[in-house]
């Protein structure tokens, strides 16, 4: 049927800004109505319009109106109050999902004056004002509200007790956004925003939404306030839940009577109680509720797995979190995100994630491809944590199809995506099963990984990192493969990086190279690394560098006898390195040191000797020798370590047993050992007994 | 002295330095039936070891293996089988064939002396367990309870379970069989290792003796890497 086609003409925004500074209040109202209607929704007609310094001049009518306001008596004019919620309602639009909006609007010092036009006679004006607001809330870049002062606590409070929608949903986004330490949490709890937070519940969807993310965020990591939160009750849901109990509990109710402990109990799990209100809210008929109402109940579960222990629970957000993965909106991307929280570190959950299909479904996303960045990065976390602790896991996970999703994931334009195609692999590359059966050492997989060592980002060179210290290790004889794509080089240009955790870490991919390393992988890697950089990187500043290192040369000296020459090469710079370190170093980087100490000391007579100066070697100030602190040390691992050193000095075959037993005599070594033969760690007294046994060969050699 | 490790007090066996990752044992595996009496060379290496878990894993290599563990028929060596191993092997090109094996740790809280698998009843775990001197002084209790209240914290001994899982150089097609798997007794004193084979279907009691090796120097040496 024809239709009559009305048109009205539209205005390009230089001249919609001209507009703006008639002096005729019709015409700035129409063009601040024209201008919300061109942006709403339109990135690029925001940007252009910002360009034009759109943010000031309507924040400046904002600015100049509000004040009129202030002098008018309640009612008086409407045309004021009309362009102040027509300025409000554009930066707002602004600052919708847009955070070079947001910046542009504080910039243009709208804030105050939205704050101030909260307390405006005129419900419109209020409601605007707060709507925007909110707006701004969303982004990381609003204003951290200090409401730990009582006075911004009872202005916090006057919103959330408004009987505006709005205004109490900014009140909820104000907590979301700015309740960041346990001491906010505290000051909310004790306030009772609790109790008001959940009366909230029961309100429109946007009041409900804004206020289940508020309570994650007030519940986060703090289970005091969860303790809390969980004794109360939604007084508005026990009343209705009551009066629909009354009808119902003829027979239940000759049990109750007279009975308040079974009342309470009856009460309180089941309906009525804060955390069922937030139960109920899962089954809501939304999907971003949905969404909210799980991520309370995981960050309830993960500070306080008490009050979640029930299995139906666990396996309901499961559930529901994989369901809500395949809503293809913003609340499936940021599903995958909650059902990584909910499973991460935990076994258990990680099964029960499995037993529901929780791989498939994940691989199935992943195989659907052309995934946006978020969604992508979510899968492949989420896929991380499902594979981090469980070999039926990655088991189920390893087709050649996803490992090559993965596997393209690698060179994906968004850095947090790389991030994340790492960890996953990371996880994935845990099976020694597989590593064995050599899996991951090859081409496709190496080369994109050596070239996200070059990646701008830190957190991808260290990803990247991270897998690679798994498949280095390995088992098999294809070491090489990594050596030939030039891996090794590009990990030896690391262990310079002046970030400490990027030098630990390809140190530690370097250690787990050498582990069972053959003469010819070795020698390529000591070529790259020098003696100098080694000895300079064992007395790094950085305790955790110390650490890698020393577990590197561990490693280099292992196997092969004729690799123990290596510590001996550039006149012995690696072992005066190690030996002046062990003075002074902390428990965990001294076992490396030691067993370091005791491999080269299972060589011949020259290296033991070599070992022996080094023990006896008094420290610059005079204290004891490093061995006989470590043989006191509390931890058994470090005591093991130290034994073993003396087992290797005392070898029996070996011709200068006996004068090496002589002088860790003298030195008071042995007369330490003898102490320790009732020692707590049984694998310690074992290794004390081989010392003396040994020494018993030569005779009397304790006494 | 106090070890701060320890102290948790749950039931695991002792961390032993001679049995983690790295370690290598070398021996032999009996393998002697009614018509043959042999013993063919091995060497094992541990690969990954999760004491939390009662985890553990490595590889087994077994040279000259051709006339050792060949499917036999109600016992007796099937002579037209070892020649299709024989065979098979040859055209592998390989005189020695390594499988990558797991292992259950008995520790009372992921692993008791009962199997529970494999074919094996309660009575085969006995039967083999108690071919073990140092499994003596669990013998009542283990028949009570397979272990689960047993302290083995300090005990010098570590009772494990080692099941081959997939041939790592040869493939499924090279005629051996990995259907059974070892009950294995290791002393954490000098690392040497005794096992036996257990699968119903070939010889009993095939024997596994394993001492740790120094791979030709003067005293031990401690490899190690971290997964990440």
């Amino acid at each position: 049927m024809p239709t009559a086609n009305i048109t009205f003409p539209i205005h390009g925004p230089v001249d919609l800004l001209t507009r703006l500074d008639s002096p005729d209040p019709e015409t700035k109202l129409k063009a601040l109505r024209e201008i919300k209607n061109q942006i709403i929704g339109n990135r690029t007609k925001k940007l252009s319009f910002l360009k034009l310094g759109a943010a000031p001049a309507v924040a400046s009518i904002l600015s100049s109106y509000a004040t009129q306001a202030d002098s008018q008596l309640a009612g008086a004019d409407v045309s004021i109050s009309n362009i102040i919620v027509q300025s409000a309602a554009v930066l707002g639009s602004f600052a919708c999902g847009f955070d070079a909006g947001v910046r542009a609007v504080l910039d243009a010092g709208a804030f105050p004056h939205l704050i101030r036009l909260l307390s405006n006679f005129d419900d419109k004006v209020v409601d605007a004002s707060a709507r925007t607001l909110r707006m701004i809330y969303q982004s990381r870049l609003a204003p951290k509200y200090e409401f730990v002062q009582e006075k911004n606590m009872e202005f916090l409070f006057s919103l959330i007790n408004s009987e505006c929608e709005n205004v109490t949903g900014l009140g909820a986004s104000i907590i979301t956004h700015s309740c960041e330490t346990s001491t906010e949490q505290r000051a909310l709890c004790d306030a009772g925003i609790l109790k008001k937070l959940i009366s909230l519940l029961e309100g429109s969807l946007s009041q409900k939404n804004a206020t289940l993310e508020s309570l994650a965020v007030v519940f986060n990591k703090n289970p005091e306030v969860i303790s809390k939160f969980v004794g109360l009750e939604n007084e508005r849901a026990v009343e209705s839940s009551s009066s629909q109990r009354d009808s119902s509990l003829e027979s239940p109710g000759t049990v109750i009577k007279n009975n308040p402990e079974s009342v309470f109990k009856f009460v309180r799990p089941e309906s009525g109680s804060a955390l069922s209100s937030i139960i109920e809210l899962t089954k809501d008929r939304y999907a971003r509720t949905r969404l909210l109402a799980c991520t309370c109940l995981v960050v309830i579960r993960n500070a306080s797995p008490n009050y979640l222990q029930d299995i139906g629970i666990n396996a309901k957000l499961v559930y529901l979190l994989l369901e809500l993965l395949d809503d293809p909106s913003q609340v499936g991307d940021e599903a995958s995100f909650v059902f990584s929280s909910l499973v991460a570190g935990k076994k258990d959950l990680q099964q029960l994630a499995f037993e529901n299909n929780a791989i498939n479904k994940f691989c199935n996303q992943l195989q659907k491809g052309q995934l946006q960045p978020k969604r992508l990065q979510g899968v492949l976390l989420a896929l991380a944590d499902l594979c981090s602790k469980l070999e039926s896991c990655r088991l189920t996970f390893m087709s050649p199809k996803v490992l090559n999703q993965v596997i393209d994931a690698l060179t994906h334009d968004c850095a947090d995506v790389r991030t994340s195609a790492c960890i996953c692999l990371r996880s994935i590359t845990r099976s020694i099963k597989n590593l064995c059966a050599g899996y991951f050492m090859n081409e496709m997989l190496v080369i994109p990984l050596i070239r996200l060592l070059d990646d701008p980002s830190v957190s991808v060179q260290v990803a990247a990192l991270g897998v690679i210290s798994n498949i280095v290790v390995d088992f098999t004889t294809r070491k090489s493969t990594f050596i030939q794509c030039g891996g090794v080089k590009q990990l030896v240009q690391l262990t310079k990086s002046m970030h400490s955790t990027v030098r630990c870490n390809a140190l530690w991919a370097l250690k787990n190279m050498m582990f069972l390393a053959d003469d010819r992988c070795k020698e390529a890697i000591f070529l790259e690394l020098t003696g100098s950089l080694l000895a300079s990187l064992i007395c790094d500043p950085e305790p955790r560098v110390q650490e890698q290192a020393l577990a590197l040369v561990r490693n280099l000296v292992d196997g092969c006898i004729k690799s123990i020459e290596y510590v001996f090469a550039e006149d012995g710079t690696l072992l005066d390195a190690v030996g002046r370190q062990l003075h002074n170093v902390s428990d965990f980087v001294g076992i490396q040191g030691m067993y370091f100490l005791g491999n080269v000391a299972s060589g011949n007579e020259f290296h033991k000797e070599a070992v022996l100066q080094q023990l006896l070697a008094q420290a610059d100030n005079g204290a004891q020798s490093f061995v006989i602190k470590f043989l006191q040390s509390s931890d058994s691992r470090l005591r093991t370590a130290a034994v073993w050193v003396i087992v290797n000095l005392t070898f029996p075959s070996c011709p200068g047993a006996f004068g090496r037993l002589v002088q860790l005599k003298n030195a008071g070594i042995i007369s330490q050992i003898r102490n320790m033969v009732n020692d707590s760690c049984l694998d310690v007294k074992l290794r004390v007994r081989t010392v003396i046994t040994q020494s018993m060969t030569f005779g009397d050699g304790l006494t | 002295m106090k070890d701060k490790e320890n102290s948790s007090g749950h039931t695991s066996p002792p961390v032993c330095t001679l049995l983690t990752v790295g370690q290598a044992f070398s021996g032999t595996q009996n393998v002697s039936s009614h018509q043959k009496d042999e013993a063919w060379r091995v060497n094992v290496r541990i690969q990954g070891c999760d004491l939390d878990h009662g985890y553990l894993c490595g590889t087994m290599e077994a040279l000259n293996v051709p006339m050792a563990d060949t499917p036999v028929n109600d016992g007796l060596v099937n002579i037209q089988n070892v020649l299709a191993v024989m065979l098979t092997l040859l055209s592998h090109d390989v005189c020695q064939v390594v499988t990558f094996w797991e292992g259950e740790i008995v520790d009372g809280k992921n692993y008791t002396f009962f199997t529970g698998k494999w074919e094996a009843l309660s009575e085969d775990d006995i039967r083999h367990w108690t071919k073990f001197p140092s499994f003596q002084p669990f013998l009542e209790q283990v028949k009570v309870d397979g272990g689960k209240s047993l302290d083995l914290i300090n005990y010098p001994y570590i009772f494990m379970r080692w099941k081959e899982q997939y041939f790592v150089n040869v493939g499924t097609d090279c005629g051996l069989t990995i259907a059974g798997f070892y009950y294995v007794c290791f002393s954490c004193t000098d690392g040497s290792i005794n096992g036996f084979y257990y699968d119903p279907n070939s010889s009993p009691f095939q024997k596994l003796e394993l001492k740790s090796t120094n791979e030709g120097r003067s005293g031990f040496s401690f490899s190690f890497y971290e997964l990440q």
